[in-house]
């Protein structure tokens, strides 16, 4: 039982960005009052149910397909899916069950500087059902349920993964460049607590590689990408716990519950496993030809795994911080933006990951909402290249740009700032040091290396921290040593 | 006012030209409504409506407009959306439904002036047209109140109720009710009107049709019903002939075809079969050519169009579920709810036609009954199209079979209804049908289906006039006599 394996296939939901629903004209705004945003169309009255289908909607999800290196389909068909529920305003849901719009794609991700690829074994357009409140726990239990349209209708792409995940770990990598790729060609905001994003696992384990796949389970409701990962991992451990005690895993839809930290099995709802799916007579296929589809291509940002890939050869940054700098378009852009002011590839790496992305976290702001200018921070790294200031310094004109959005030169001058390399102003300095500390000088002549490093902290805080401290040892070493 | 003796065109004249004509237009409309009150032709009819769609066209003719309908009396099926009558597609489910919104067809006739006077008797939801499945009863046949008038549409326009009726015809229902009255009738080219605001049934079949007394009341309808619709997708874009002003009958070469099969189906009367024998020999004797040719696959049509329908139909009425509108069973559970609401308001006849719709739809039958349909759908598509590039008709009887008695047998459930013998090879292709009155030696109407090209119901509306000239006037029930 020792090399048993994890083979993961991911169900991925995402809300495009378009302003109607895929079918009427109703608004997709999110948080809006309860069946506010319906019409004949989405609540699927009698005589109201014709659709009329959102090209936006086709486009984006032509877009995505292409992002996800998928074929795309000759013509574009919209089939039904049959089955009754309260959240399910027509008794069918529009969906592309014969001919996905996009097929046998694949998406890369770096496992510790190894490029896998996930298949992508389709993706296609789909309508959202409605909301459901139930008085109590569940629709079995409740003396009534509520039930909200306004989501019914919404356009959804469903990604559907290989089944070629082998671990926790690796689906939240490919969920996290998913919802790059996603948010680089601009389409959704893939807020996995918003709903814009759901994710559902499909869980197996086998002994061993290449032999027969057990039977899987599949994990619904886990609502963040950590709950994705701690699902996953938390299902492995039962499944292989139920196989070790020689039980068999019954296929089953799970429910990961984020509070208890463990999956139970659902409550069957009352759907029927026959979905009777067949085209949609009232939507005729539409063809897309070669050019409509070269048109949507041209639209195509560079891609994060490409765009990294350029930042390790262009720029000769670690695959980490490439990885890290093209997680966003955003980002990306912004880095590139530095790099035009002062290139210093590195240096304008080190900043952005370790300070500016600090401040924008704790600010919970995204890059393009940052108030320090591309422009401006390349001439703060330009005046720590130069030497003006010290890195010390700089970071505390970084918080001050930060909050004000003002100019890094008129900072430092108004403050004072401006490092001090001239040697005969520190000689000074240090040796007015020396004289006050006699105690330290003899230790460090007794061989406690360790008085350098209190003697030059004391010129900096004479020097309020504009000393250059790599001056300062230089010239405290020569003196003490001399 | 006697309607009985008068054109759409000569009334539309006379209103016109003297809006005081549309009381008395009025009044007989509301006599002729209570005399045939036994006939169960209309679900909604009010008088005050009546009223105050007369007064609103006559103060539009007060304004110098010149509708080109203005004063038509004009009745709909009760499957077209309608806001000032209720719409109950003659279904106990739908027997409070009141649509937010009136169909297409509904704004273009009230903008042309026409009067729309009630809605009509019809099989629930358009299941057939010979049986009562009715919520509200059989419509009678005003020739014979024993026999069943297959729809109320059809029956208004016998009794000069309306001088036209606008109802559905999926497989063939509206062509067989106007041969069963002895009316005129069309079918249009799939797509030529609009089904916005109808309540889809068979989608992919379903095309809304008009019946009249005369070819030229039929063209001038046509005229005004037909044309593109943004708001549905199967609609046709091109625009619709003038039909109107197209129409003449002249004496031109025209070359028929008969399938020589036509007679070998097990339902067909002997007057029937001898009434469309003599009228192959006048239509020859009009300097028409007339060939009998082998169409391999027009007797699998009714088989192929039941298949299709009862999935179609399966699919567009699970929006009836008692959730948002319609008849809600008490029930403790949703599933209940649905099993009781839906037992309750459908028909039996119904409720089997719907169970066959998702027997055949189902994983198991998919593959060997509905997509074999579509697959002979294709054919019996293809062999008609090549047939209609040799003729430019093709002729059959509208019905092997008078108007049925009504009662007895008409409760019976059955797939193969023999109604629809001739009328279901043109509904699965989506060509243009017309039904022009004959009468069997019982006195009994019957009809003569001409089968066109598509798009071309010109051609067929011309053919229409050539026949309704070279015989003496059309013969029409007494109102009343009953
Ligand atoms: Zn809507």
């Amino acid at each position: 039982m020792q090399n048993m394996e994890t083979v993961v296939g991911l169900e991925v939901h995402v809300e495009l960005f378009t302003t109607t629903k895929l079918f009427c004209g109703c608004s997709t705004a999110f948080g809006a009052e309860p069946n506010s945003q319906v019409c004949p169309t989405c609540l699927g009255l009698p005589g109201g149910t014709l659709p009329r289908l959102n090209q936006r909607a086709v486009e984006y999800t032509i877009e995505a397909a292409l992002a996800l290196n998928c074929r795309i389909a000759e013509k574009i068909t919209f089939d039904r899916k049959n089955y009754f529920y309260a959240d399910l305003p027509k008794g069918y849901q529009i969906s592309q069950f014969f001919s996905p719009m996009g097929t046998g794609g694949y998406v890369e991700i770096n496992l510790d500087g190894k490029i896998k690829k996930i298949g992508i074994h389709q993706i296609h357009l789909e309508e959202d059902t409605g909301k459901l409140f139930h008085a109590g726990d569940d629709i079995l239990t409740s003396a009534y349920s509520r039930v909200d349209f306004n989501r019914a209708g919404v356009p959804l792409i469903e990604i559907v993964t290989e089944p070629d995940i082998r671990s926790a770990e690796e689906a939240r990598l490919f969920l996290q460049r998913l919802r790059s790729i996603l948010r680089y060609i601009d389409i959704s905001d893939c807020k996995m607590e918003e709903g814009s994003m759901r994710c559902d696992a499909n869980v197996s384990i086998r002994a061993a590689e290449g032999s027969a796949l057990g039977d899987k389970t599949e994990l619904k409701n886990m609502n963040s990408f950590r709950s994705v990962y701690k699902g996953i991992e938390y299902e492995v451990e039962r499944q292989s716990g139920v196989l070790k005690e020689g039980g068999k895993v019954i296929p089953e839809t799970r429910h990961w519950d984020e509070s208890k930290g463990i999956t139970t099995a659902m409550r069957s709802k009352f759907v029927s496993a026959d979905y009777r799916c067949f085209p949609d007579p009232n939507l005729p296929p539409l063809e897309t030809p070669a050019e409509w589809v070269e048109k949507i291509k041209e639209k195509i940002p560079e891609l994060p795994s490409s765009r990294s890939r350029r930042f390790i050869d262009d720029y000769g940054l670690p695959p980490y911080d490439a990885e890290v700098l093209t997680v966003s378009r955003g980002l990306a852009d912004y880095y590139e933006s530095v790099l035009r002011y002062h290139r210093d590839p590195k240096a304008a790496s080190n900043w952005i990951m370790s300070e500016l992305l600090r401040l924008l976290n704790a600010a919970g702001l995204e890059v393009d909402e940052c108030k320090i200018q591309p422009e401006a921070l390349g001439k703060l790294l330009k005046m720590i290249g130069d030497e003006v200031i010290s890195g010390k310094i700089a970071k505390t004109v970084l918080e001050e740009m930060f909050a004000s959005g003002e100019d890094p030169e008129a900072i430092v001058e108004r403050k004072g700032l401006v490092q001090i390399s001239d040697e005969s102003a520190l000689e000074e300095i240090i040796s007015r040091v020396l004289e006050n500390n006699p105690k330290s000088v003899e230790d460090y002549n007794q061989g406690k290396k360790k008085a350098m490093g209190f003697l030059v902290g004391q010129v900096m805080k004479e020097t309020g921290g504009k000393a250059n401290p790599q001056k300062v040892n230089e010239l405290l070493k020569e003196k003490l040593d001399g | 006012m006697n309607l009985r003796d008068i054109t759409a065109a000569e009334l539309t004249a006379q209103v016109t030209n003297d809006s005081g004509l549309l009381k008395p237009v009025s009044e007989s409309l509301y006599d002729l409504h209570e005399k045939g009150r036994d006939l169960n032709v209309f679900i909604s009819f009010d008088k005050q409506h009546l009223e105050q769609e007369t007064a609103a066209l006559a103060a539009r003719l007060a304004r110098g407009e010149r509708p080109s309908l203005a004063g038509i009396p004009a009745v709909l099926a009760d499957n077209i959306c309608t806001v000032f009558y209720p719409t109950t597609c003659a279904s106990k489910m739908l027997a409070e439904y009141r649509p937010p919104f009136s169909a297409r067809l509904v704004e273009s006739l009230q903008q042309k002036g026409a009067l729309i006077t009630g809605k009509t008797n019809m099989e629930e939801f358009g299941l057939g047209c010979s049986g009562n499945s009715s919520h509200y009863g059989v419509a009678k046949n005003p020739w014979e109140a024993e026999r069943t008038a297959g729809s109320g549409a059809a029956a208004a326009v016998s009794t000069s109720s309306a001088l036209l009726a606008f109802a559905t015809d999926t497989v063939g229902e509206l062509r067989q009710s106007a041969s069963f009255c002895g009316v005129l009738a069309i079918r249009p080219s799939y797509g030529r009107i609009s089904r916005s605001g109808v309540i889809d049934y068979a989608s992919s079949m379903e095309q809304v049709g008009v019946a009249a007394r005369t070819t030229t009341d039929l063209a001038l309808a046509l005229e005004a019903a037909a044309g593109p619709d943004p708001r549905d997708p199967t609609s046709l874009k091109a625009e619709a002939p003038p039909y109107a002003s197209l129409l003449e009958s002249g004496e031109g070469k025209l070359k028929a075809a008969v399938p020589e099969s036509w007679d070998r189906t097990s339902g067909l009367e002997d007057g029937v079969k001898d009434c469309f024998q003599s009228e192959l020999e006048q239509i020859k004797a009009m300097g028409i050519e007339v060939d009998f040719v082998e169409l391999k696959h027009f007797r699998e049509a009714p088989l192929a169009a039941a298949v299709i329908s009862a999935v179609e139909a399966f699919s567009n009425l699970a929006n009836m579920d008692g959730v948002r509108f319609g008849c809600r069973g008490s029930a403790a559970s949703l599933q209940e709810m649905y099993t009781v609401s839906r037992s309750e308001a459908f028909s039996s006849k119904l409720k089997k036609f719907i169970g066959f719709g998702a027997l055949v739809s189902s994983e198991k039958y998919y593959r060997k009954h509905f997509l074999k349909s579509q697959r002979m759908r294709t054919r019996i598509k293809d062999e008609l199209a090549a047939c209609l590039e040799e003729y430019d008709l093709l002729l059959t009887p509208t019905t092997p079979f008078a108007a049925p008695l009504a009662g007895g047998s008409l409760d019976a459930f059955h797939l193969l209804d023999p109604a629809n013998f001739y009328t279901a090879a043109p509904a699965l292709a989506g060509l243009p049908a017309l039904t022009f009155p004959v009468y069997t030696d019982d006195g009994l109407p019957a009809g003569l289906q001409l089968i066109g090209e598509t798009g071309d119901e010109t051609a067929l509306l011309r053919a229409s006039l050539r026949l309704e000239k070279g015989r003496s006037p059309l013969k029409f029930p007494e109102p009343g006599s009953m």
